[in-house]
């Protein structure tokens, strides 16, 4: 069992590894394909009397005249031992780890996205226990009820909820609910847990369940499929001649198996939103670290988006990580695999 | 929700926008110089008077902005609306006289005495300093943290954002700024005792007062410098002080009990505490000023199109609106560096052609967007002209005949392609482009839109001319507003063909004209106001007259008062309401 | 990256029996392919049907917007002043939400009043353009290095596997806005629209074949084991005839049922883009691009609703019509 997760957490790295190689290769190369020299890139920290040799200079501090490798380097080992930049009389020091370095902002990334993470994490969370809880009840229910009226109203009610954008869904419940019956928080409030739970609550009501909507409409839909599946398993029917009741039947035994890839699933997803809830954090104007990347591209302020991308895809990796181990606890044979 | 940036305000890195203007001048119907104050609510009530006036200090002031301006660092800062809010913290040399209509036409001294003492023909300015100043810790404030304060704010590598005025005009023989020549002395500014303060200049300059206006000159304790670090902790000269910062959330100022009211003719300082709230979404600013739960949008751009209707079309609502005219000019630089647009003919054709209603709708009608411009300086400026060189017909939807008359004699009969650049993030430039668009297919000219991420507008692209001329920007939607409202404020920066830089960055992105150069020049040295004004407007019909600019509208606004505040009127030199002024019912 | 989850993006879609055994029988019910079956079977689900009719409607309109635009609307791009008041930027027309005017059949949009109509109409032509293309793209890697993952195992599956990973752990939104942003005016040959168009394509269905390889992938697993192949294997068939004669036909349903449940994602995978404003180019009409503007006006509710509709009505039809799809391959499920 360890070796296995000693692989696995060996291949998560070497992901992230691999991850930040192309992210990086992408922002490297994009600005050249569009135009860009690396004093391009350097005069737009330096102010609008720069001389070019202070631009120069920059350019060379920055280390945005080496290649391509010595640059990744830097910014790899930056994330272990800091790095500092000296140029036009000042020095900025990122301290490890550091993620990148903003000189638009003349700040570290990390802290940033720390800041930010609070946010995004309590849109992530409370969402998911929302559409946990809706979904998978809606499920269970209307697998066990197949064809009845709950049934298909339910599945076209979940039909109808993956088939919504959610930037659309958030902004007609915003223009509803908060703006014109004022039950809802206004668009862009948001206040942390340890101030105030009530308003914390109260602020990502909204954004919440838009999200909700959306997650517990597919698992619904999983849910139910994969509730069908089982019950018609061999071993349920086996259950029932035993004489179990039927309520053990499902609980004990339907549920159980229907679930484990719904947990895969749940891993997965909680992972993608906390690498950045973009279009609902965008569209609520919540200060999470998804509308930070949407801000840092209008700002073209790429180490932030570099940091970001890193960031947001570290969680996908150790979520998928969580769930494979946690997938070999439950079944050894995936070990083997 | 795509964030609408500060429009007018944060017209870029590189343009300086600034210090807007307004007030009553000549289209405008306030034109009422009286100081005196209303308490009765109406539309315009608070602009060119002063609405509910009164005297009574405590309450909280509360603001907010969609998103963030560039600094609250004296010495790095370049928005307007961070110039009328760094008041309430700092002291600057001089400033603006504090009131309604025309008052703040003139300048007045804040924490010099008077006016600076020119000698040596404008090339040496002199300042006193008041008595019995202090920062918020006590320390007194001597000529030297003036020194230090204008020194730093050179430092542009640092500090990116100010405007260049003293790099430009200060007689700096090679000095770079404290950071970079560590140890050496400003050879600029001399400090002869604690209460003098004596600027050099390279050239006579008649408008030095204005400099000393810019929040640059307000002092700063050597010690307390962190450089680029500093706007977490501004140390404060004014009658508020920083109780907290956080960076991109918002702030909040309260009492410095070091100021002292006897050295400070110009703030009444009437609320306990002013609280800034940074990133709120545009709308709900919007929605809570109408309710009550705000009382003012720092950006001052005027209500979103969204609340519009509302306000106008609601008389409660709008009793409590104004509609000032700020010095700010939306238009269209016309490239004459790229095929066909290099003949002033074909670029004749592009001001015959374009609909200039479709334009004043792109920036949101007559009310909200602003008047046709029909040349740059705007109305309420000093040396204004009602020009009328390339007529766009009785209508204002263009002369289509004249157009086509100007392309067949470019050698174009049929027209020409050519590029539009605009500012992704602004929903009205991008209106702006689709406008002209079409209005110009009318004669054949065909318009492709280009957006440009709005960080690297000036510095990477429009502003590039290697990138325009070689990727056939032939339009580039553009805004600027005055940094004070005289012509050197408002048209330096913009027609001045020698600060075009090769590397960008430059907001004058198609005005290279010898002849202008020269008259700028004899303008800059001209110290007498009547011949230095009429100058300035033989400068505006000149460029006109060369067909590189498209002007669109002079702005204007719909903004609206909270019902909580006090002593509310617009400050013209800002062409927003008076941070400095209001207070808290 | 949330665009919005379906069911579809897991690889839990329910692909089941292949239909290997159906070859022994095949003569004995003549002529019955699993074609056929399949058909019967979809025939008699009429959420399906509705769908797909809706599509078959929804792409006649997309091939022929300038038509009815003619005949029926206005240009999508020209202005109507005359329908706006100047002052306050709303639409003048009486009706409730702007719409069914005599005129202008969903209203006119802000500020300058163009045809809310025409431009839905000529939006449709950019969303299922860009979606149909870019479901191909992801199928097509997605389905070839599946099939030789699974295939080949070894070396070979740990790589692809590893670059399958790889592609799920990217941020794909943030990472096609950084992209989009940035696209040249001119390369490839192409310029404007066009290479917008291509480009996009070619993010979003270059990101997206993760899932499809997976699924894929598993599927041939399963398969290679099976007697067939087996059986083919020591009459000495080569490699590449077994990946096409044996184990591609078996692999065409789980294909077909994922790039239908694929398209909808996509069009609101393209719709976000254009939303966030990297998508194609103002003044060409997208939903996403007409929902984004909506925003500034959003007191204005029609305007955010007929693009809101269109994305809505179509993704539900390609979802219904997937959905029916899998039942009548794959009867378990049902």
């Amino acid at each position: 069992m360890i070796a296995y997760i000693i692989r696995r957490l060996f291949g998560a790295v070497l992901t992230l590894l691999i991850v930040s190689m192309i992210t990086f290769g992408i922002f490297y190369l994009v600005p050249r394909w569009a135009g860009g020299t690396a004093e391009d890139l350097a005069s737009r920290y330096v102010g609008r009397t720069a001389s070019p040799e202070a631009v120069a200079e920059a350019a060379k501090a920055l280390g945005l005249t080496d290649n391509f490798f010595k640059q990744y380097w830097d910014w790899l080992h930056a994330i272990f031992a800091g790095r500092d930049f000296i140029f036009g009389g000042s020095t900025y020091h990122c301290p490890a780890p550091c993620l990148g370095y903003s000189f638009i902002g003349r700040n570290p990334v990390l802290p940033d996205i720390l800041d930010r993470l609070p946010v995004t994490a309590s849109l992530a969370f409370g969402a998911a226990i929302i559409w946990v809880i809706l979904g998978v009840s809606t499920g269970v229910l209307s697998a066990l009820k197949r064809g009845s009226i709950f049934d298909r109203a339910a599945m076209g009610f979940a039909l109808g909820g993956v088939s919504l954008p959610i930037f659309w869904t958030g902004l007609v419940s915003l223009v509803i609910f908060s703006y014109g019956l004022g039950w809802t928080a206004r668009g862009g409030s948001y206040t942390p847990i340890e101030q105030n739970p009530l308003d914390w609550a109260y602020d990502l009501l909204l954004p919440w369940i838009t999200l909700a909507l959306l997650f517990s409409a597919a698992y619904a839909r999983l849910t139910r499929a994969g509730m069908l599946e089982t019950m018609g398993e061999d071993y349920i029917r086996t259950a029932r001649a035993k004489g179990l009741r039927e309520r053990t039947v499902v609980t004990k035994h339907g549920l159980r198996a229907a679930l484990t890839p719904i947990a895969t699933i749940f891993g997965l997803d909680v992972g993608l939103l906390l690498g950045g809830a973009v279009l609902t954090e965008s569209t609520f104007s919540l200060p999470g670290i998804g509308k930070y990347a949407i801000d840092a591209i209008t700002a073209s302020d790429m180490p932030k988006v570099m940091g970001f991308v890193i960031f947001s895809a570290g969680f996908v990796v150790i979520a998928n990580l969580i769930v494979d181990v946690v997938y070999a606890v439950i079944d050894p044979r995936v070990r083997l695999a | 929700m795509k964030r609408r940036m500060v429009t007018g305000v944060a017209v870029g890195v590189a343009a300086a926008l600034a210090l807007a203007a307004c007030g009553g001048g000549g289209t405008d119907s306030n034109t009422d110089s009286s100081t005196g104050g209303t308490a009765t609510a109406a539309f315009d009530a608070a602009n060119g008077k002063v609405f509910n006036p009164s005297d009574k200090k405590g309450g909280t002031l509360k603001m907010a902005i969609s998103s963030d301006w560039d600094s609250v660092d004296p010495g790095d800062t370049y928005y307007g609306l961070s110039w009328n809010l760094a008041r309430l913290y700092t002291r600057s040399l001089t400033m603006f006289k504090v009131g309604p209509g025309k008052t703040s036409s003139e300048l007045t001294g804040d924490l010099a005495e008077g006016l600076g003492v020119p000698t040596d023909g404008g090339k040496t300015w002199t300042y006193k300093l008041r008595q019995g100043l202090k920062f918020e810790d006590g320390t007194p404030i001597t000529s030297k943290d003036v020194e230090y304060g204008v020194s730093r704010s050179l430092e542009k590598p640092t500090l990116v954002n100010g405007p260049t005025y003293f790099n430009d005009f200060l007689d700096l023989k090679g000095y770079k700024g404290p950071y970079s020549s560590k140890g050496q002395d400003n050879p600029a500014i001399d400090t002869p005792d604690d209460q003098t303060i004596v600027f050099h200049l390279n050239k006579p300059f008649g408008g030095f007062d204005y400099f000393a206006q810019i929040p640059a000159t307000a002092p700063v304790p050597a010690g307390k410098d962190t450089g680029a670090k500093y706007k977490e902790h501004v140390v404060s000269s004014g009658p508020y002080k920083f109780e907290s910062y956080s960076a991109g959330k918002g702030f909040t100022l309260v009492r410095n009990d070091q100021w002292d009211q006897s050295t400070d003719p110009n703030r009444k300082a009437l609320p306990d505490k002013y609280e800034v709230q940074i990133g709120l979404q545009a709308d709900d600013i919007d929605n809570q000023i109408i309710d009550g739960s705000l009382d003012v949008d720092i950006a001052g751009t005027g209500v979103q199109p969204a609340a519009l209707s509302r306000v106008l079309g609601d008389p409660t609502i709008k009793e409590r609106a104004d509609n000032p005219l700020s010095a700010r000019l939306n238009y269209v630089s016309i490239n004459p560096k790229v095929p066909a647009l290099e003949n002033i003919e074909c670029r004749k054709a592009v001001e015959y052609a374009a609909d200039r209603t479709t334009y004043q709708t792109a920036y949101g009608g007559p009310q909200s967007g602003g008047e046709i411009a029909t040349g740059l300086l705007p109305p309420q400026l000093p040396g204004f002209q009602k020009l009328d060189v390339w007529s766009a017909g009785a209508d204002n939807k263009g002369d289509v005949d004249k157009a086509k008359a100007a392309l067949q004699a470019c050698g174009s009969p049929n027209g020409f392609e050519t590029n539009i650049a605009y500012r992704a993030e602004r929903p009205k430039e991008k209106a702006t482009a689709e406008a002209l668009q079409q209005s110009l297919a009318r004669v054949g000219i065909k318009l492709t839109l280009k957006p440009f991420p709005t960080g690297d507008y000036f510095a990477l692209y429009a502003g590039k001319p290697s990138y325009r001329n070689q990727n056939n920007l032939g339009l580039m939607v553009n805004s600027w507003a005055a940094d004070w409202n005289d012509g050197f404020g408002f048209l330096s920066q913009i027609v001045d063909g020698r600060v075009i830089r090769e590397t960008g960055g430059s907001s004058n992105l198609s005005v290279n004209i010898p002849e202008v150069n020269s008259m700028i020049d004899q303008a800059v040295t001209e110290t007498d106001t009547a011949k230095r004004d009429a100058l300035w407007g033989a400068v505006d019909k000149r460029v006109m007259e060369e067909a590189v600019i498209l002007p669109g509208v002079w702005a204007k606004q719909v903004t609206v008062r909270s019902k909580n505040t006090t002593n509310v009127f617009v400050n013209d030199a800002y062409g927003q309401y008076d941070y400095l002024s209001m207070g808290v019912q | 990256m949330v665009v919005g989850p379906d069911a579809s993006i897991s690889d839990q879609v329910p692909v089941g029996e292949p239909p290997a055994e159906a070859e022994g029988s095949q003569k004995a019910i003549e002529g019955r392919s699993l074609g056929q079956i399949a058909w019967r079977r979809l025939k008699r689900d009429k959420a399906a049907m509705a769908g797909g009719i809706v599509i078959i409607l929804l792409i006649l309109v997309a091939i022929f917007a300038p038509l009815i635009v003619n005949a029926w609307g206005y240009d999508p791009n020209s202005f109507h002043q005359d329908a706006m008041d100047p002052a306050t930027q709303a639409p003048l027309s009486k009706f409730p939400w702007g719409a069914f005017d005599s005129k202008h059949l969903m209203g006119v949009e802000p500020p300058f009043g163009r045809d809310i109509f025409s431009r839905v109409l000529y939006g449709a032509r950019i969303s299922l353009l860009i979606a149909f293309l870019a479901t191909l793209l992801s199928v097509v890697i997605g389905a070839t290095l599946g099939l030789i993952a699974g295939y080949l195992g070894g070396w070979v599956d740990w790589l692809i596997s590893r670059a399958m990973d790889l592609f799920l752990a990217f941020p794909i939104l943030v990472f096609a806005i950084a992209l989009a942003g940035v696209i040249p005016d001119k390369a490839f040959g192409l310029s404007g629209d066009t290479l917008r168009i291509v480009l996009l394509i070619f993010i979003i269905g270059f990101f997206n074949w993760g899932y499809m390889a997976r699924i894929v992938r598993g599927q041939t697993l399963s398969l290679r084991e099976r007697e067939f192949v087996d059986a083919s294997r020591s009459l000495g068939a080569r490699s590449g005839y077994i990946l096409r004669k044996e184990l591609l036909p078996n692999l065409v349903a789980p294909i077909l049922i994922y790039a239908t449940l694929l398209i909808p994602t996509n069009i609101l995978f393209e719709a976000g883009l254009s939303y966030l404003g990297v998508g194609i180019r103002p003044p060409t009409a997208t939903w996403g691009g007409m929902l984004s503007d909506a925003v500034h006006y959003y007191t204005i509710p029609h305007y955010m609703f007929w693009p809101g509709l269109a994305i809505f009505i179509t993704v539900l039809a390609f979802n219904l019509f997937g959905d029916g799809l899998r039942d009548a391959l794959d009867p378990k499920t049902r």
